[in-house]
């Protein structure tokens, strides 16, 4: 994209590169996905990816955070899986007749929790808590999550039995959610030469650091977005809530503004246009639209009713 | 498919030479061509009252009887030219319509959109005979239109003709249009019958709130201990940190499967259908894990939503 | 069409009751009040029945008001089923019809009469205020048809009651958009106005009291007949000179002649008197005019002494004046030639006009009678001289507000009241000179006249009515001699607004001390004059006349008719053009320029969907013409910029235009 006065740092525009096609050799075929994870990342929000099993999930989470150069922990969700064991536990130490808290797992910067819908409500609220607030209280005792914090949360839509779905006002608390589907041919044979992907993760080179991640969130904020867009923006959201029985919340209003901001930074430019909104709609949009049948059909319809001016 | 035919055929022959707007992809535009204008009954009465007010004029050679004779009937020009513009470049297209059993209303989301920066005031549309919903669409956005439809047959019903109007701005000229979109709205049979659900015979019904029973297979989480809480089932150890003591708690499939099948029901094809709509109705109601046994396909049991809707969907289309 | 019938909300019929009402203020001055009171009672009433139906009258009650209020104006008009009787009825009946109204249909009546009635306004008045009053009940009409269209019959609650709320903004909406459509509605109204050939009514008779409100001479002289009239400042007559305006002594207008005394009153000879025109020679400089002469449902036609040709249509009575064949009643225009220097019967007067000119009735005004005897023996002109002088030297007043006058007038005025108006002057001197054995007759009519300036012509009002005498004198004839001049001569040197008067008396327009406002009101006048004379007078001849003028050549009414069948379509044309022509958003500089780009790439076909961004349109023009793959996407990503980025300037608008313009359309 050549855009005059781009005010944006070159480093972050070579670095977010960097970072896709890194994930990119390890998840093929995929850049769109790849790319919304990113943005979702850089938004400062957590990512919800839902697919089936063996579609490359938990090797995208993982890649993600390797490229990142991140600490990465991951807790696969059972049915018996406590609350304390994603937390953390306050345990008697008799040497100091103290309490000692020991961290979960929940204590790095990017966690991925699989199959988040096995786990009981009480655990997965635990987790939603931990997520919304980026701090933990056990036992009236205060501790701050690491910075950044990223959940990146994998479930599985088809199988029901023995899941706890997660109810809306959770699904909420998730910045977009993402799918990530069959590879085509080619890259599915590309796959199938390297002889899978997870064993090349493990080589991902780390391209940044947590501080960059810092940093080039805080220039996702500097994205300017102006009032043509807002406009834009308003005019999607009171579709949406003309249209459907349970229109976006004002909450899903701020996420959608944050990834689009974040999408035009991966696009290399400094300001918003209509289009980042539309490519970031349907994955931040469709899941707090779990009560309409078909939320991602109708995400797409309003997208193509709402005029660009 | 088989109504969506009937409907088809139904049409009076004249019908087909009709100007309809057709839907491109999803969305259809009410083109100049497609527009209809003729004067309402008020219309009519406006203009015997002109003729009155000439021929007064005439009489008594009143020049100002001329003036407001003409002002009056440039008026109903200009009122023509209004209401064929209020209805004329509508971008009209369907958004959903939930499925409803065969004789209940449907409620279709029709959604127009102006595009051509100019306010629409009382847009008015309806399904054939059914009543008629009326909105303003501000210049450049869009209204949602909630059209009910009275269905009759279940299967997929064909979106039948939308009449598209408006009588604004002086209710005296009635400007329409007919759009055809293509939705195929699902109609589930009606429930009725006579036969108890089979479970009443097999299964204690009433026992009821199947779904939270506690079984002992899976571990459902803590809840504090009570007198009465099995000793096996105190977790000792979440009980040791001093907070007081935890019950576990177990949930499990306590209630077994409800089969409905075709073959329990005896009758015309129809009332079979409606008797296991109705017994399909009662067990979801009832929040039972139900499964459904036709000749063609066999649904295993579950309780979601959607397993219901996949249930009637094959009884819609049995 | 739905079985049920459709009711209207509490707002539709606030709407009407408001048209409704604008309607009666405009008719207020064609009612009898009680015709009035009656119609904002039911308003009232209805106004109550919208916040508790409960009031809303059953048909039983309806049907017997009807015959009660019907039953009233047939009484309170005497049977006279005319044009006063009709309005009242409608207007009645519409008030009745308004607290009726439940349904639409009730409702949709009640506003067409309510159109009906705004025409019927101009058979009491046409003139511009009225015109222009009419304009706001036509504006409201519209607005409450505007305000029906916009109700959702869909929001009928269970009661059946249709809800509709109602803000301010709705109505200044509604309002607004009534007069949108009123004014892109005048050009066709003008092209019916000019071109709709005017067909000459009436068409079927027309109601006897059609024209009661015009005033004017009327056919007999009473005492206070004359000094009504004056108090009227409306409008007798223009008179437009060729040439000099004769000096103002010599402008006596002369109207119908009165022969025979009775008591109070003078009339004229009857119609079919048969007598044989008076003989007049004229000589001296002749005086052209025109004159329009404003409608006043009597025959006679107004013209200056003394006459020698008359209009068509008309016939001179023996005595000179001018009756048409039938009371005019609409404005009419007139050509004449008068001479100033006449003499009429001068050699012998008849005798059947001898008997009629010495007639009084017997036994009244025994004093005037006898002082006239006293003059018996005197020659004609030391008679006349006796009686002026009597007038001039016994304190006579000239006043508006004369005393009544009792049994034997002439004597209480001569001998008591000395106070009286030119009626009362030109009366008691030829009854005077009648006893006195001179021949003498009234002429009534009007003197003066004032100059509008603007317009140079002069217009006579009814304020100048005035009545003189003629005597015979052997030898010279009829001659006039107005009586007042002893009395007032300043009312015929100056005209009236200089005569002695007290000046309330008299109307506003007729006197001298507010000169602004009677200047501005001259003004006034000369726009009067062009509305009477082409917008009132646009009467059929003056259609072909005024049509023929403007082509250079006769038109008939057939060419009328295809011209404006050509016209009207002209005029349908443009208007829908006005109506239907884009509603241009207003676009920022880049969106202009980017306008300009989807134009020429929808000339192959290319056009924007809806809710696709420049940039992804980009590229799918891109895919379409690869050749200028680079340029297309450059013109996207520097329209997005401009509309979408901080850093914007008017040096990228200016690269946008120039890359626009380097664009073609071509595969």
């Amino acid at each position: 994209m050549q855009t005059s006065n781009n005010a944006i740092n070159p480093n972050h525009v070579i670095t977010t590169n960097a970072i896709i096609k890194g994930v990119s050799q390890v998840i093929l075929g995929k850049q769109q996905q790849i790319k919304l994870a990113l943005s979702c990342v850089l938004a400062g929000g957590h990512l919800l990816i839902e697919d089936l099993p063996g579609m490359g999930k938990t090797t995208l989470a993982h890649t993600l955070a390797q490229v990142l150069g991140l600490e990465f922990r991951r807790a696969q969700f059972t049915s018996d899986l406590l609350p304390a064991d994603i937390i953390g536990v306050s345990v008697f130490d008799r040497n100091t007749a103290d309490f000692q808290f020991h961290p979960g797992p929940v204590f790095t910067n990017m966690l991925l929790a699989d199959e988040i819908n096995r786990a009981t409500p009480k655990t997965q609220s635990a987790l939603l808590e931990a997520m919304e607030e980026k701090q933990i209280t056990v036992d009236g005792e205060t501790h701050q999550l690491p910075s950044p914090f990223f959940v990146i949360a994998t479930q599985n839509p088809k199988h029901h039995i023995g899941t706890f779905a997660l109810p809306e006002s959770q699904l909420d608390r998730f910045l977009m959610r993402i799918s990530l589907g069959y590879p085509d041919a080619e890259s599915e044979r590309a796959l199938l030469k390297n002889q899978g992907g997870r064993n090349f993760s493990s080589h991902a080179p780390a391209i940044c650091d947590a501080e960059t991640v810092l940093a080039m969130q805080q220039a996702v904020h500097g994205i300017h977005v102006s009032d043509h867009l807002l406009d834009y923006l308003q005019a999607l959201i009171a579709q949406s809530r003309a249209q459907l029985n349970t229109g976006l919340s004002p909450r899903a209003s701020l996420a959608l503004r944050q990834c689009a901001q974040a999408w035009a930074m991966l696009e290399g430019r400094d300001f918003v246009i209509p289009e980042d909104v539309q490519a970031v709609f349907a994955s931040v949009v469709s899941h707090r639209l779990a009560l309409e049948k078909d939320s991602g059909q109708s995400a797409q319809q309003m997208l193509s009713q709402i005029a660009i001016r | 498919m088989k109504a969506c035919n009937v409907q088809v055929w139904r049409r009076a022959y004249w019908q087909q030479w009709l100007r309809v707007a057709k839907s491109d992809g999803n969305m259809a535009t009410l083109q100049p061509r497609q527009i209809y204008i003729l004067p309402t009954v008020w219309g009519v009465l406006y203009a015997v009252m002109l003729i009155l007010l000439l021929v007064g004029s005439i009489n008594y050679s009143l020049s100002l009887g001329y003036f407001v004779t003409f002002l009056l009937a440039s008026l109903g020009h200009t009122a023509m030219l209004h209401t064929w513009r209020n209805v004329v470049h509508l971008h009209i297209s369907v958004l959903h319509a939930k499925p409803v059993f065969a004789g209940d209303c449907a409620q279709v989301t029709i959604h127009m959109l102006d595009t051509k920066n100019r306010a629409r005031y009382a847009i008015a549309a309806k399904i054939e005979q059914n009543a008629e919903v009326s909105e303003p669409i501000a210049a450049n956005q869009s209204g949602l239109f909630l059209l009910p439809f009275t269905t009759t047959k279940r299967g997929f019903c064909a979106l039948p003709r939308i009449t598209v109007y408006s009588e604004f701005p002086l209710s005296l000229l009635h400007a329409w249009a007919y759009a055809e979109l293509s939705l195929p709205i699902l109609v589930y049979p009606k429930p009725s019958g006579h036969q108890p659900l089979p479970a009443l015979l097999i299964d204690a019904r009433n026992s009821g709130n199947s779904r939270a029973s506690r079984g002992d297979d899976d571990f459902d989480g803590h809840k504090n201990y009570q007198l009465g809480d099995a000793a096996s089932r105190v977790d000792w150890k979440a009980s040791s940190r001093g907070s007081g003591l935890y019950t576990k708690l177990y949930s499990g499939e306590g209630a077994s499967d409800l089969w409905l099948d075709f073959a329990l029901v005896n009758g015309e094809l129809e009332a079979r259908i409606s008797q296991l709509a109705l017994w399909v109705v009662d067990a979801h109601a009832s929040q039972q894990r139900y499964g459904l046994k036709l000749p063609n396909l066999t649904l295993a049991p579950s309780d979601s939503q959607a397993h219901y809707h996949a249930c009637m969907q094959a009884l819609a289309l049995l | 069409m739905r079985t049920k019938a459709k009711l209207v909300t509490a707002v539709q019929i606030k709407w009407l009751l408001i048209s409704l009402g604008a309607i009666l203020a405009t008719h207020a001055l064609n009612l009898p009040l009680w015709v009035i009171g009656v119609c904002v009672l039911l308003g009232v009433w209805r106004y109550i029945a919208i916040a508790k139906p409960i009031f809303m009258p059953n048909r039983w009650l309806l049907v017997l008001l009807s015959l009660i209020l019907g039953l009233i104006i047939v009484l309170s008009f005497k049977g006279q089923f005319g044009r006063d009787a009709s309005l009242s009825f409608l207007v009645i009946m519409t008030a009745l019809k308004l607290l009726e109204t439940k349904a639409l249909r009730d409702y949709m009546l009640c506003i067409m009469l309510g159109f009906f009635l705004v025409g019927n306004l101009f058979l009491f008045n046409q003139s511009m205020a009225t015109f222009g009053i009419s304009i706001a009940p036509m504006l409201l009409l519209i607005a409450s048809l505007i305000n029906t269209s916009l109700v959702k019959q869909n929001n009928m609650n269970n009661l059946g009651i249709t809800k509709q709320k109602s803000t301010k903004q709705d109505a200044l909406f509604i309002l607004k958009f009534s007069g949108k459509l009123l004014l892109q509605s005048l050009p066709i109204m003008l092209v019916l106005f000019v071109l709709f050939p005017r067909i000459p009514g009436p068409l079927w008779g027309i109601p006897q009291d059609a024209y009661s409100g015009m005033t004017g001479l009327s056919d007999n002289l009473q005492f206070g007949n004359i000094s009504q009239l004056t108090k009227n400042s409306s409008i007798a007559f223009r008179v437009q000179f060729q040439g000099a305006i004769p000096p103002k002594n010599q402008l006596y207008w002369r109207g119908p002649v009165l022969w025979h005394q009775e008591e109070h009153s003078w009339l004229m000879a009857s119609d079919n008197i048969g007598l044989p025109a008076e003989h007049l020679i004229v000589s001296g400089p002749a005086t052209h005019y025109t004159i329009t002469l404003e409608p006043h449902n009597r025959p006679w036609l107004l013209l200056l002494d003394m006459p020698t040709n008359l209009p068509n249509n008309t016939k001179r009575t023996h005595d000179y004046s001018a009756v048409a064949n039938e009371p005019v009643r609409s404005r009419m225009r007139y050509e004449a030639v008068s001479y100033a220097h006449y003499q009429l019967e001068a050699n012998a007067l008849n005798e059947r006009e001898s008997i009629m000119a010495l007639q009084i009735t017997e036994g009244e005004n025994p004093r005037t009678r006898a002082l006239a005897q006293t003059w018996l023996n005197l020659t004609p002109a030391q008679k006349i001289n006796s009686a002026l002088t009597l007038f001039r030297e016994q304190n006579f007043i000239y006043t508006l507000r004369p005393p009544l006058l009792g049994k034997d007038p002439v004597d209480q005025f001569i001998f008591n009241t000395k106070r009286g108006f030119c009626e009362h002057y030109a009366t008691s001197f030829v009854y005077l000179m009648r006893a006195a054995g001179l021949p003498a007759r009234i002429v009534t009519g009007y003197q003066g006249g004032e100059l509008n300036p603007n317009g140079n012509y002069l217009i006579v009002r009814q304020s100048d009515a005035h009545a003189w005498a003629e005597v015979w004198l052997q030898g010279q004839g009829w001659v006039r001699v107005d009586p007042t001049a002893a009395v007032s001569p300043a009312r015929i040197e100056q005209g009236i607004g200089d005569a002695d008067l007290e000046r309330d008396e008299l109307p506003l327009m007729a006197r001298h001390d507010f000169p602004l406002l009677k200047k501005a009101l001259l003004n006034l006048d000369t726009f009067n004059n062009g509305w009477n004379q082409w917008v009132l007078g646009y009467d059929d001849k003056k259609q072909l006349a005024f049509l023929s003028k403007m082509r250079g050549k006769t038109v008939s009414v057939t060419d009328l008719v295809v011209g404006m069948i050509v016209t009207l379509l002209a005029a349908m044309v443009a208007t829908a053009f006005f109506v239907l022509k884009k509603t241009h958003i207003t676009l920022n500089p880049a969106e202009k320029i980017y306008a300009q780009y989807l134009k020429k790439l929808k000339t192959i076909g290319l056009q924007l969907n809806i809710g696709e961004g420049a940039l992804d349109f980009g590229n799918r023009v891109a895919l379409a013409l690869p050749p200028q793959q680079t340029l297309i996407l450059d013109i996207a990503a520097r329209y997005n910029a401009l509309q979408y980025s901080q850093a914007k300037n008017a040096f990228m608008l200016t690269e946008l235009e120039a890359l626009t313009k380097q664009f073609k359309p071509k595969f």
